[in-house]
């Protein structure tokens, strides 16, 4: 193969990779703060993530709201899906999840986790099978005149291009402010700090006067929110089904994983390599291929090595 | 065979084959082929159940891919059908063994991972196939029609010999179930599933025996999912590799009731039939009303009855326990121990230790057990007593010294083998299998030890003898008091007819009464030739059971000898009640 | 004022508590001693609200304790030590201290409160950005007093501040508890198995064995008593 042209695949998957990794890794961070504070099981993660995607699409397409804020609509409405998405998690956990996590099962032998597991995959089937009523089985997407447009970089050795797919870059930019200023509330906040009291030790922040039960609530709404968001984000750049939500559940369980359970920098690493893992692996393998690459992946740190590569502490595996 | 199986495997059998016999019938009866193919899925979908029951309900670890199973089943079957012309008659069972052999594969890896990361780790099995099979290009494969001989292909002009199949299957998947329900295999299961540890302590193997079920377990799924390829003639990744057939085999299962076999059956009758209705009737307004019913049906099952149909209904409708019968004045049998004739020292601890990070747990402790002896181990809280029982046991291994059994090492040897070679130990929480007997709560230490059938039913009724509970044989461990429960840890124990008990607090939260009575049956298993080592705080207790005491103070042997000069002894007293108290007393 | 009747607490079919009273007057040291298992880490977490009750009545200043719930009740002023340290791992020592302010009492004064905390326990101004889980037995505890006294309480209740601490430093601790009750008047509630140490700080002691307070009274007749030795070595009247 021409090494030239082999060069500037790299260069641009490695691009590529870094741009898609950020979003993966909001929405490893949006797990995270389910996964690595409460240590609950959501199966239902992916398809938080398909809500946010369709909320932005009704957004911006169906209803038409953003076109006032021209090309920025799409990510504005992405911003909004959180929000949106953080009152459905609030009630999931309000009616559902408390009764199979926090305090109620922390004494529990397996600490509640079949509980949560069946419970939040049936909410995961009724969330995509009802996405399916709703939404129909069309794929949609969220474009922009973005989309399309590229920046080209001209660099390097010979003709060595860049492709930098503006949509998918300004998607970029703003997950990376929502990790930070998600990161900033966790760690210069009251708020934050009682959330991360309250992962630590649950019985020590009650004699402290955390309400664990509300922190929990306000972990699961949030995490869902963050990871709504990404959805959104993703719209942008990928047409989606209501069944999108499979595909990035592994993605973010395997990027959680990576990083290390409690961390919430670790996880947004932990997406980050499987954003590199993805692009890397479309320059070897066929499409189909790609995705079961990143299973792969996921099953061999599992199997190999469940305590992550930036575990904060010695967290359970 | 577990004793007391004969009767309900007859009992259940004829219910099974009244019940197959009304639904040939019913078969018979419907004309309509939408309601003909119903028929045939709810069998299917019962031996799905059936198959995920086998291992994640008796051994408790929740698999979300058994999908992978039938998904294989499905395509070996389409696929040498294609290739090779075999008639499904033998691709079915080529798919079992395909199954089976996968059910290695994925075991080997996944057992070492704990509940949610085992459930996630199977979930990715068949969505990797997915991919794979579509990458592959069998997006679809069809099995070819046959119009000569049909039933020579498992093919059918009549759509109810597909039934008459199906539940042949049913009956076969049903028949192993209850067999493994009945046997020695299906309680070690069920240990297993309860408390792993306390299995492995009675001499369990756990991986060999998850193995063993994941193995049965994959194989049936296989033979499911190749019937269903028959049934169809299209075969999909979607349709069986996917999240909804793995979702829909546990729903199956777990709305009806883990555990038994009747559970997938009464969850396979109901919510098939409704699924597929809605789905026939609403389907083209509503698609993915079929998710829509078996996400809800979970969530409700698991809020409101998390065990299943089964087990709520009948417990709502059981009849009240029976009394228990005042048998004959207890006269004691004879105790088995399989102990080597051996001189010397039961047990002998030379400088053990274990360290927790930067914590030294257990520093450097030596002592002898003498044949026959019941020794104390005493000492003030956290000091270090139970992990030194985990590390005579094999629960732990240990950094230092030597542990030896009758003059062989035990140091460095897994759980299970020490139990075999002859040691019993009770642990701390007592952890019964609620809906099982109390006999057979106790066969399991019997089962752990090695014995089997009749040896080992004979053994576990003497260890109740022994406890005083053989009255309570036929009574749910669930019901039992405080008490009891501790007296069955004993018997478990003892069952297992091991010459050396390690007991961690076995009197714990007992009255005075209770206290009693558990000491004179140590005392007896003492008379009968056990020797006994024994954690206790109940230092009362202590003073008029053991022999001897041996005091342990932050990971180090304080002091040993006999009680009432331990007790007066200086070390110990500012042990327990620090120094300061010793400088006062003294002082006075 | 803290008043405790006739408390009875079961914990899965065992009686942890049975009718126990106990009475903690403003600016007063109680100890409540005991044997392994005598329900005295039962007794805390019943006051703190984690387990309930299931008989009797416990009266904060007049309150009724029991029908608050358990995270409430930090928040009144009442801090509990726990058994074992429960530091948070995770968190720095700094905002460990943090979070023990968290109720409101405890922000208002927090500068205040903060500067004690660190004149008492210099470590702890020094060790401010480490990881509580890597600090060591001893300064962890100090942790865990200083995470109490965060919310400037009314009361604070430590349950076996000595536990699994060498000798020197457990003394050093139960110096250190003396002070705070000295200088700064706070009313204290101590559990512990070292009879000698906690009896000579407070004022009044009581003796609980399986679940029953058999012995109460001022420390010097309790210390004279052998009565309490036997109590815990087992050699019981029968």
């Amino acid at each position: 193969m021409d090494a030239q042209i082999f060069f500037e695949n790299t260069l641009n998957a490695c691009v590529s990779g870094l741009v898609i990794g950020c979003i993966y890794g909001l929405m490893c961070v949006g797990l995270s703060l389910i996964f690595g504070i409460m240590r609950v099981v959501n199966f239902a993660q992916g398809d938080l993530l398909m809500l946010g995607a369709y909320a932005a699409f009704y957004l911006v397409v169906v209803w038409g709201t953003m076109s006032v804020l021209g090309p920025a609509g799409p990510f504005v409405a992405a911003l909004l899906a959180g929000p949106m998405v953080f009152c459905l998690g609030w009630l999931l956990h309000r009616f559902l999840l408390s009764r199979v996590s926090g305090l109620r099962t922390a004494g529990s032998l397996d600490e509640g986790h079949f509980g949560q597991l069946i419970v939040t995959l049936g909410v995961a089937l009724i969330l995509q099978n009802g996405g399916l009523i709703l939404f129909g089985s069309t794929p949609r997407a969220v474009s922009t005149p973005l989309s399309s447009a590229a920046w080209l970089i001209e660099t390097g050795p010979g003709d060595t291009t860049i492709f930098l797919n503006k949509a998918r870059l300004i998607a970029c930019l703003v997950a990376l402010v929502v990790v930070v200023a998600l990161w900033l509330l966790l760690e210069r906040t009251r708020l934050g700090r009682a959330l991360r009291a309250a992962a630590d030790n649950p019985t020590a922040a009650t004699y402290m006067g955390i309400d664990v039960d509300r922190a929990h609530r306000i972990a699961f709404a949030l995490g869902s929110a963050v990871t709504a968001i990404a959805g959104g984000l993703v719209a942008t750049y990928l047409s989606f089904t209501p069944f999108m939500g499979i595909d990035f559940v592994v993605i973010m369980y395997a990027g959680v994983v990576l990083g290390g359970m409690g961390s919430l920098l670790g996880a947004f690493w932990g997406g980050l390599t499987i954003g590199f893992v993805q692009q890397f692996s479309a320059l070897a393998l066929p499409p189909q291929l790609q995705n079961a690459a990143i299973f792969v992946v996921f099953l061999l740190i599992v199997v190999l090595r469940p305590q992550g590569l930036f575990g904060r502490s010695a967290d359970r595996a | 065979m577990r004793p007391g199986a004969f009767p309900r495997l007859r009992r259940d059998a004829l219910i099974f084959a009244v019940l197959l016999a009304c639904y040939v019938v019913l078969s018979g009866v419907v004309t309509n082929s939408y309601y003909q193919l119903m028929l045939t899925l709810v069998p299917i979908w019962a031996v799905m159940g059936l198959s995920w029951n086998l291992f994640s309900g008796y051994v408790g670890l929740t698999s979300f891919g058994h999908a992978v199973f039938f998904g294989l089943g499905a395509y070996t079957v389409a696929l040498t059908m294609n290739a090779w012309n075999l008639t499904p008659w033998f691709g079915i069972p080529l798919g079992t063994v395909v199954g089976a052999v996968a059910a290695v594969l994925i075991g080997l890896p996944t057992f070492r991972l704990r509940g949610h990361y085992f459930a996630l780790a199977m979930l990715a099995f068949p969505l990797v196939l997915l991919y794979v099979f579509q990458y592959l290009g069998y997006q679809e494969v069809s099995l070819p029609m046959k119009r000569e001989q049909p039933w020579a292909w498992l093919q059918f002009t009549d759509p109810r010999g597909f039934t008459l199949v199906a539940l042949g299957l049913l009956a076969m998947a049903f028949g192993i179930s209850l067999a493994v329900e009945n046997s020695r295999f299906g309680l070690t299961l069920m240990a297993i599933r309860q408390n792993e540890l306390a299995a492995a302590a009675a001499g369990i193997d756990a991986r060999r025996a998850k193995m063993a079920a994941l193995v049965l377990s994959g194989a049936i799924a296989a033979a499911a999912g190749g019937l269903y390829a028959c049934i169809l003639l299209v075969v999909t990744p979607d349709a069986v590799f996917g999240m909804l057939t793995s979702a829909q085999a546990l729903t199956v299962a777990m709305f009806g009731g883990v555990g038994t076999v009747w559970g997938p059956l009464i969850g396979a009758a109901v919510l098939i039939p409704l699924a597929e209705t809605l789905h026939a009737e609403l389907g083209n307004i509503i698609p993915g009303i079929q998710g829509v019913v078996y996400g809800l049906a979970i969530i409700l099952v698991m809020l409101l009855a998390p065990e299943g149909l089964f087990w709520t209904l009948r417990d709502r409708f059981a009849r009240t326990a029976l009394p228990p019968e005042l048998g004959p004045a207890p006269v004691l049998p004879t105790l088995t121990l399989r102990a080597p004739a051996a001189a010397g020292p039961v047990l002998r601890v030379e400088n053990i230790g274990k360290s927790f990070g930067g914590l030294r747990a257990v520093d450097g402790v030596s002592f002898a057990v003498a044949r026959g002896e019941i020794l104390g181990i005493i000492g003030p809280n956290g000091a270090g007593k139970t992990t030194l029982f985990n590390l005579l046991n094999g629960v732990l291994p240990s950094d230092t010294g030597t542990a030896w059994l009758d003059g062989e090492v035990i140091t460095g040897r897994p759980l299970h083998a020490i139990c075999r070679a002859g040691v019993g130990r009770t642990f701390q929480v007592v952890r019964s299998f609620p809906r099982l007997s109390l006999l057979d709560n106790v066969l399991i230490g019997a089962y752990g030890a090695g014995l089997t059938g009749a040896a080992a039913t004979t053994a576990a009724e003497v260890a109740l003898a022994r406890t005083g509970l053989a009255a309570q044989a036929q009574r749910e461990a669930g019901a039992l008091t405080n008490k009891e429960l501790r007296l069955m840890e004993l018997a478990r124990a003892v069952a297992g007819q091991p010459h050396l008990l390690l007991l961690d607090e076995t009197l714990a939260g007992l009255g005075r009464e209770e206290c009693e009575a558990v000491l004179s049956v140590l005392r007896e298993l003492r008379a009968a030739g056990m020797t006994i080592v024994i954690i206790e705080h109940t230092m009362h207790a202590m003073l008029k059971l053991a022999d001897r005491l041996v005091v342990i103070d932050r990971g180090r042997l304080l002091a040993e000898g006999a009680p009432r000069d331990v007790v007066e002894n200086r070390a110990v007293i500012e042990a327990y009640l620090g120094r300061k108290w010793m400088a006062k007393t003294c002082s006075t | 004022m803290l008043d405790i009747t006739g408390l009875s607490v079961a914990y899965g079919g065992l009686r942890a508590l049975a009718e126990v009273s106990l009475k903690v007057e403003t600016g007063q040291f109680v100890t409540v001693v005991g044997p392994n298992g005598a329900g005295k880490s039962t007794l805390f977490k019943a006051i703190s609200g984690i387990v309930p009750a299931a008989a009797g009545s416990i009266r904060f200043d007049g309150e009724d304790l029991l029908a608050r719930a358990a995270d409430r009740r930090a928040h009144l002023g009442i801090a509990h030590v726990p058994e074992g340290r429960q530091v948070f791992k995770t968190l720095t020592v700094r905002e460990n201290l943090e979070m023990g302010a968290y109720p409101e009492a405890g922000r208002r004064q927090w500068g205040r409160t903060l500067e004690r905390i660190h004149t008492l326990f210099p470590i702890l101004a020094e060790r401010r950005e480490q990881l509580a889980g890597t600090l060591s037995g001893g300064e962890q505890q100090m942790l865990a007093i200083g995470r109490g006294l965060a919310c400037a309480p009314r009361l604070l209740m430590l349950d076996e501040p000595s536990m699994g601490l060498a000798p020197a430093i457990a003394d050093m601790i139960f110096e250190r508890i003396a002070q705070i009750h000295r200088e700064d008047g706070l009313t204290i509630l101590l559990v512990e198995q070292r009879v000698a140490e906690a009896l000579e700080l407070s004022d009044r002691g009581y003796v609980l064995e399986t679940g029953r307070m058999v012995l109460e009274g001022p420390y010097q007749t309790l210390l004279s008593d052998d009565r309490v030795r036997r109590s815990y070595l087992g050699i019981s009247d029968e």
